[in-house]
């Protein structure tokens, strides 16, 4: 996992550090750099230009994060390609480019149901960043959605094409008497220029996002903000992969990297640490550092992600299409169920359908192989719920090293019941749309999505890690940007909310350097 | 990757008349121009691709052919699937970045998995292979469920498998114009068996 070999000229006098390029660090990279600030950012992955990106999921997998984590608890998470990304734009080079706004009730759910916690934000915070952000990378959406407060302005583009598994979702929802809606997603449905990229190609329904967008097409973060940054002088390191967070007279001032199996440091005024709600309390924990409320590592959280497949007669081509073209938030709030879910209609590509089939079900031998002779005929819904903090997720430090010696980190997660509840209501749903249009062979995956909290926000030092827009409690100089300091779930990707919340965090980070 | 082209030519061609007809119409699409370069270097290095055992014992590496045998079907003289797990388990990389932690680590779970299989079990007959499958199945679930997914993938990962599940999704330089059910390009029709 080497950067490019050239030796790496290291710039001086930052500002910021950035230590994670994905959908936390880089647009708070881009607002620094065009605000005239001196940015460097330190990415452990390399570089995956888009025409470098082969169709094919095996090949791929250097998108992932690879090393390996100890899965613990009742319900025992799958990391690598279900959920961690590597790489210069880190998940967001193989997120599905699902970006629904939260509903502003998504944020006060203590308020609304008397448990979980509220944010110290509310939606209007974010409002005027998800239209930004939305703006920015191209989302292609509805002219009308359906769910959540007017828009002040419409979707850039038009939404995209519904595949097989959209149109018949829509066909069973509307029996059913749910609504729906085209989805927003990050992908052109129509050329769009990018400031320091060039022009970005529309899709060409070429439906593998999850492994990487070989046309431009999607918004990862390395043909968007990323290259808006560099376009403003910020430098992004590949292959640097830090160890260690240093500090002067009790301030965060740098950080150590090894890259090219060569150790190196660089020094800013401010370090902003975006490696995700796995990495970034992995490094926390093992410094004893930002810990001084013991919430470091706690409340881990994950949606709740269930999906269920179905057989038609009808030659789908799974692979085909945005994956994720239909969407319902019908199912926002739900009796007797704390929060919600989303409903949204998937395809797949041939690898994961298997892998997970046989996972899943411990089918295999000529029944493995007849199902999947089914393949071009198989449709997908899956949901997308909300997930409590609980006392019983959290990360911590093993004995067990990995490759460079460090800590393996071990996740406990276990569904609380409310997310049980919220499975089994999403599964029975789904199981009777798919029935409903005719699909056979219908079987469920339950799954959890998406890696969260670990580091989580709140106005009151004592019980949080950052405050309302990032900044570390007790360590200055030390910022956290990325979704570990979700206080809670909400009931929809995180990608554009963290984007929002990333480019919020800039302002105000701009704002106190200027102060 | 088989440093021994001539060697491999020669097993790829060994497999029945109809291998080499799949063969032939897997390699047609793969050079046509539905196929873009970077994705057609991949899919052909893996069509032929055969890796030497370097990790686990010959016997451990012949109890888990005969195993990858009846868990995916396939002929393994025409497709390699335990030599990307030997090679992956010799590199210490994890294959897919995590683990259960009450299991241990890969290489030891599968040796013990392997090692609970009966005496004889490569000589056993198909029916009692699965057999002694299914008991493994129960009793070292997590290294069964961990291994079968490992070989899944590399299984249908295969062009020849894919062809065979008729899938063409990676014949995309022109782009996917239709998407609907039913709207199949003519290279989706001509490819694949169904």
């Amino acid at each position: 996992m080497a950067g490019s070999d050239l030796p790496v000229d290291l710039p001086s006098d930052l500002d910021v550090l950035v230590i994670g390029t994905g959908a936390g660090g880089s647009p708070l990279l881009a607002r620094l750099a065009v605000s005239g600030l001196k940015v460097a950012a330190l990415e452990a992955g390399v570089r995956h230009p888009p025409s470098g990106i082969a169709t094919d999921e095996v090949a791929q997998a250097g998108l992932f994060w690879m090393d390996e984590r100890l899965s613990a608890g009742a319900d025992p998470l799958a990391f690598g390609r279900n959920n961690s990304g590597r790489g210069v734009g880190g998940s967001t080079l193989h997120y599905t480019a699902y970006t629904p706004r939260a509903q502003p009730d998504d944020f006060r759910l203590r308020s609304e149901f008397g448990q979980g916690v509220d944010w110290p934000l509310d939606y209007a915070d974010l409002e005027p960043y998800y239209e930004e952000v939305e703006q920015f990378l191209g989302v292609s959406g509805p002219e009308t959605y359906p769910w959540g407060p007017a828009r002040q302005r419409p979707y850039r583009h038009p939404a995209l094409p519904l595949n097989g598994a959209a149109r018949l979702m829509a066909r069973a929802c509307e029996q059913a008497g749910i609504r729906t809606s085209p989805a927003a997603n990050a992908a052109l449905s129509r050329p769009q220029q990018q400031e320091g990229y060039g022009e970005r190609h529309a899709c060409t329904n070429r439906g593998f996002c999850q492994a990487g967008c070989s046309v431009g097409a999607k918004a990862s973060m390395d043909i968007t903000y990323l290259a808006l940054a560099e376009a403003h002088g910020a430098r992004i390191i590949d292959g640097a992969f830090v160890t260690e967070l240093t500090l002067t007279n009790g301030r965060v001032d740098g950080a150590v990297f090894v890259r090219n199996a060569t150790e190196q440091r660089l020094k800013a005024k401010t370090v902003v640490l975006s490696a995700g709600a796995v990495e970034t309390p992995r490094l926390l924990l093992r410094q004893g550092l930002a810990n001084a409320s013991g919430q470091v590592g706690r409340n881990f959280m994950a949606h709740v992600g269930v999906q269920v497949w179905g057989q038609v007669d009808d030659d789908l081509r799974p692979y085909k299409g945005i994956p994720g073209g239909l969407i319902s938030e019908d199912t926002h709030r739900l009796p007797g169920i704390v929060g919600g879910y989303l409903l949204q209609s998937l395809g797949v590509m041939p690898v994961t359908y298997a892998a997970q089939y046989a996972r899943g079900t411990l089918t295999w031998g000529q029944q493995l192989i007849d199902h999947m002779r089914g393949y071009n005929h198989v449709a997908g819904i899956n949901v997308l719920g909300d997930c409590l903090p609980y006392e019983h997720n959290y990360l911590e430090l093993t004995g067990e090293l990995d490759v460079r010696g460090l800590p393996k980190p071990r996740i406990h997660f276990s569904f609380g019941d409310n997310e049980k509840r919220m499975g089994e209501h999403a599964e029975t749903l789904m199981r009777s749309l798919w029935a409903s249009i005719g699909a056979e062979q219908i079987w469920a995956l339950p799954r959890a999505a998406h890696t969260l909290g670990t580091a989580r926000m709140g106005h009151d030092p004592a019980v949080n890690v950052v405050d309302a827009y990032g900044s570390v409690h007790d360590t200055p100089g030390l910022w956290i940007c990325d979704n570990s300091t979700y206080p809670s779930a909400l009931g929809v990707n995180p990608a554009l909310t963290q984007m929002a919340l990333s480019l919020r965090a800039a302002d105000e980070l701009i704002r106190r350097i200027r102060a | 990757m088989c440093s021994l082209s001539a060697l491999c030519s020669l097993l790829a061609g060994s497999g029945p008349r109809l291998s080499s007809q799949e063969r032939g119409a897997v390699l047609a699409l793969l050079h046509s121009s539905a196929v873009t370069p970077v994705t057609r270097q991949v899919l052909l290095e893996r069509l032929d691709a055969r890796q030497e055992r370097q990790f686990l014992s010959e016997a451990e590496f012949n109890r888990l052919r005969a195993a990858a045998v009846r868990l995916v079907p396939h002929d393994p003289a025409e497709i390699d699937v335990i030599g990307p797990l030997d090679a992956r388990l010799h590199s210490g990389l994890s294959g897919d970045g995590w683990r259960y932690a009450d299991a241990p680590p890969d290489a030891e779970a599968y040796r013990t998995l392997l090692a609970a299989l009966p005496g004889g079990f490569v000589t056993l007959s198909g029916e009692q292979q699965d057999e002694a499958l299914r008991t493994v199945q129960s009793s070292h679930a997590r290294a069964f469920e961990d291994l079968l997914s490992e070989l899944a993938e590399t299984f249908f990962a295969h062009p020849l498998t894919q062809h065979r599940i008729g899938y063409v999704g990676f014949a995309d330089a022109p782009g996917w114009p239709n998407v609907g059910p039913n709207e199949l390009e003519a290279r989706e029709v001509s490819h694949g068996g169904q």
